[in-house]
């Protein structure tokens, strides 16, 4: 990571922890929701941890045991929803955390899941591909009995991918001897998958810019945006920023950034990129490659900053050097809890991760409702579907922020702990 | 209902075997071409060449005097890469297990070319429905039924009705597979009577579908799309539905046949008229004023725009295909073109929009009564029609551009489409264990 942690201090680390940042976001609001201990506790807690060691045999005939997990954070709200993983990193604590993560995200946005996630402790790089299909499909049967379309539906997450969420509904399919397409989601469109899924990410993030340029008395063709990230979440959402009308003044991907003030031929730049594999050597923008700590690019002179990356990217070291009104987390937790304190202080509007990159679990609930009922929608319907989804959430969190007197970050964690509360308080304790 | 099964059914093994063409060889040229051109792999030809599943049972029934008979019940499930399986319960005594094979797979690829999320199969039961009461065929239906059960269902192999086996037949299907399930399995069967969940325009869905097809393949081939000369062999469920919606959109039907009477007139036939006497009478009249009565041999090679065989297999040959005088041809029976009149017509620049791609209205329609089950939610009439428009135009649109890029016939391309659609779909999921 940029941000050097290696020689962070102790107070810097714990910044930098994402899962303190949300753990802190959810006690404010549960705070100001006045939750009660108990309910606090069963919202903090996940309902179930599945931890399984998994054999697979190995091309050269050895077998090797995989530890995996999933974890089902809360399914009050519907079944459970997350992705899963295959990292040498994963382990247990960041897994529910990001289950967590998963039960506040749906909540948002009002789809009828909880929240789960799942990893297996694996290096994807070292392993073949009939190997990784080996270990989906072990890792597969082995949470099968708490897998399913009404209990625990998977999506794809860091080093899966489509394939991986293909072999998971084959097996799965296989082993309930029936076609089960919404166990999954994320898969390939001849076996289930949604139209407009790739840039669903990209597209909530573009909506959100034209509901935060509202609050700000901005219009689209007067504002200068900085991406960074130029993958699904931060290249497609910058080609539909453009198509909007937004000026894209700079964007960045791992080795660098481009930029230029008078505003980036989107399309050409995301063409030079798919030739090139990288940025540099766009021709029509000055080039800056990238450099340990804080990005100068997040620094630019802009009005929109769209953090589409990685985590921890505004921290305490540059949140006051941000010039931008308003900023979009397309990423996961880009903005550390410090930062995000200093923001509010300044007066930026910041959408909440929660809130900004919803827009793919949003396609993903699109998904498992298509596959219930086997019938396809068309990539106009999902569009506006999705447009109606998040216009209405943003709406939402930015009535509760105000109701409460708060950022748009506290206010989405105060709708959404709200929602899960109010089912817990209806369903009551099952026995 | 049971009168014009009797006939249906009679028709089956009289169908003349010109050029040695089985529907099953002539389904099978096409897969291998296709094949051929996409460069499958061995393995894979044969992976997608085999049904995943063949099963077989024995259908033993009381009959109404105390007897009983033991008869061979058939279900081959072809290949489950794209969805459920999906195909018809066919009712016939000489039922031959290579023929539910082709069917079967026929099934997937039209299926597969459809975009309807469904593998292909096909079952069968060794009977003569003329032959059976009503009760032993009930009887019948039900004891093939539940050998199955755990085989078929919505998710697993759902059933639609052909020829011989009626709405009736799919409701005594549908009400054991619910009995074994303790659960209403509406969506295990597809063809219901609208009151157990079927859906609307079901009844003249293969017609509906045609008449979609024809409106862009007649746009392509340089005809005016509103108003073509029509020359339709069948008067029952496909032709007479085709013949009454074309003459009710303002197209001329030139030529109108069933097994009885082959009537042609340049000038257009009287279709209310005719169907009118068919309802009634059980055939077409044996003539009308202003219009000739051919010898049926003679019938397909009448001029018009737009031939389209929708009663028998094989109807078009290679003795008859090359005095064709259709602009294009429009198949709407399975399989009424042989390979070598394919070549034929291929030679003399008449396009053939095969049966898989035109006469899909009624797979699309089942899918889309099964979607209607497993949401519980029942469509009106009008957004099945809109709906089935927009599958099949997709369809269309897929197909041709297959073929732009192949450079090769609509059925090839319609072919090719399909196999590859399904070989993506079955290296996407993989191979289980």
């Amino acid at each position: 990571m940029s941000t050097g942690t290696a020689h962070a201090s102790k107070a810097l680390q714990d910044e930098l922890n994402p899962f303190l940042s949300m753990a802190k976001g959810f006690d404010t609001a549960a705070d100001l929701l006045g939750l009660d201990g108990g309910i606090r506790d069963v919202l903090r807690m996940p309902d179930r941890e599945m931890t399984v060691n998994v054999p697979v045999q190995m091309d050269d005939g050895r077998v090797k045991v995989f530890t995996g997990y999933r974890v089902q954070h809360n399914t009050l709200r519907g079944p459970a929803k997350g992705g899963i993983r295959f990292d040498r990193e994963v382990n247990i604590d960041e897994v529910r955390a990001l289950a967590a993560w998963m039960t506040w995200k749906c909540s948002v946005v009002n789809v009828p899941f909880g929240g789960g996630k799942g990893g297996v402790i694996c290096d994807p790089r070292e392993m073949s591909r009939s190997e990784l299909e080996r270990l989906t499909r072990a890792y597969t049967v082995a949470i099968m009995d708490i897998l399913g379309p009404d209990r625990d539906v998977p999506a794809p997450d860091m080093n899966t991918n489509e394939q991986t969420m293909a072999w998971i509904m084959d097996t799965y399919s296989m082993h309930a001897r029936r076609t089960t397409t919404a166990v999954v989601t994320g898969k390939p469109l001849n076996i289930g998958g949604s139209k407009g899924r790739r840039e669903a990410t990209g597209r909530g993030v573009m909506i959100c810019s034209n509901e935060a340029l509202k609050m700000a008395g901005l219009r689209p063709e007067d504002t200068r945006v900085v991406v960074q990230g130029a993958g699904n979440v931060g290249g497609l959402g910058a080609l539909l920023m453009y198509r909007e009308g937004y000026r894209i003044v700079s964007i960045s991907d791992m080795y660098g950034f481009v930029y230029n003030p008078k505003g980036l031929d989107v399309p050409a730049v995301m063409a030079h990129l798919g030739s090139k594999k990288r940025l540099e050597g766009y021709a029509e923008a000055d080039y800056q490659a990238a450099q340990p700590g804080p990005s100068p690019q997040l620094e630019l002179d802009c009005e929109l900053l769209v953090p589409a990356a990685t985590e921890n990217q505004i921290t305490s070291l540059n949140a006051e050097r941000i010039k931008a009104r308003v900023i979009i987390e397309g990423a996961n937790g880009p903005t550390t809890g410090v930062a995000s304190d200093i923001l509010d202080g300044r007066g930026i509007i910041c959408v909440p991760d929660i809130l900004a990159n919803a827009g793919g679990v949003t396609v993903s609930y699109f998904e498992w409702v298509q596959d219930r009922m086997g019938y396809f929608w068309t990539e106009e319907i999902v569009n506006s579907r999705l447009e109606q989804i998040m216009v209405q959430s943003f709406s939402a969190v930015r009535a509760t922020a105000e109701r409460y007197g708060v950022s748009l970050r506290t206010g989405a964690y105060i709708l959404s702990i709200d929602r899960v509360a109010s089912v817990y308080r209806m369903r009551g304790i099952s026995s | 209902m049971h009168s014009t099964s009797r006939e249906a059914t009679g028709s089956l093994p009289s169908v003349p075997t010109l050029d040695d063409a089985s529907p099953f060889k002539t389904m099978m040229a096409s897969f291998d071409e296709a094949a051929q051109k996409l460069g499958l792999g061995q393995q894979e030809y044969l992976l997608l060449r085999k049904p995943d599943r063949e099963i077989s049972v024995s259908v033993p029934v009381r009959l109404d005097d105390g007897s009983f008979r033991v008869l061979d019940g058939y279900r081959i499930q072809h290949n489950m890469g794209l969805g459920p399986f999906i195909g018809p319960l066919r009712l016939a005594a000489d039922l031959r297990l290579d023929e539910l094979r082709a069917l079967a797979a026929w099934m997937t690829w039209k299926c597969a070319v459809l975009g309807v999320p469904f593998g292909g199969a096909a079952g069968g039961i060794t009977v003569d429905r003329a032959a059976v009461s009503r009760g032993e065929l009930e009887r019948i239906v039900r004891r093939w039924t539940a050998s199955l059960v755990g085989d078929i269902g919505g998710e697993r192999d759902v059933l639609t009705p052909e020829m011989a086996s009626d709405e009736d037949v799919m409701a005594w299907a549908l009400d054991t597979v619910s009995a074994h399930e303790r659960s209403t399995a509406n969506p295990a069967v597809t063809g219901k009577p609208e009151a157990l969940g079927g859906s609307a325009g079901h009844h003249d869905a293969v017609a509906q579908g045609l008449r979609v097809i024809l409106r862009l393949a007649a746009a392509r081939s340089g005809l005016d799309p509103a108003r073509l000369d029509v020359v339709i062999q069948g008067a029952g469920v496909v032709g007479g539905n085709l013949a009454r919606i074309l003459h009710a959109e303002g197209h001329r039907v030139l030529g109108l046949s069933d097994l009885q009477s082959s009537l042609y007139s340049p000038n257009g036939l009287d279709v209310p008229a005719l169907l009118a006497h068919r309802a009634q009478h059980g055939h077409l009249p044996a003539a009308v004023p202003g219009a000739k009565s051919l010898d049926p041999a003679r019938f397909l090679e009448q001029p018009c725009q737009v031939l389209a065989p929708c009663a028998v297999a094989n109807a078009i040959h290679q003795e008859n295909a090359e005095r064709i005088q259709a602009t294009l041809v429009l198949e709407g029976a399975h399989g009424p073109t042989t390979p070598a009149a394919d070549e034929v017509l291929e030679r003399r620049g008449i396009p053939v929009v095969p049966d898989i791609l035109a006469n899909g209205g009624n797979v699309v329609v089942s899918y889309f009564e099964w979607v209607q089950n497993r949401t519980g939610f029942k469509w009106l009439g009008d957004v099945v029609d809109a709906r089935l428009r927009r599958m099949l135009r997709e369809a269309w649109d897929a197909v041709g551009a297959v073929q732009q890029e192949h450079d090769c016939s609509l059925r090839t391309a319609a072919h090719l489409l399909a196999v590859k659609r399904v070989a993506e779909a079955d290296r996407a999921r993989g191979l289980y264990a």
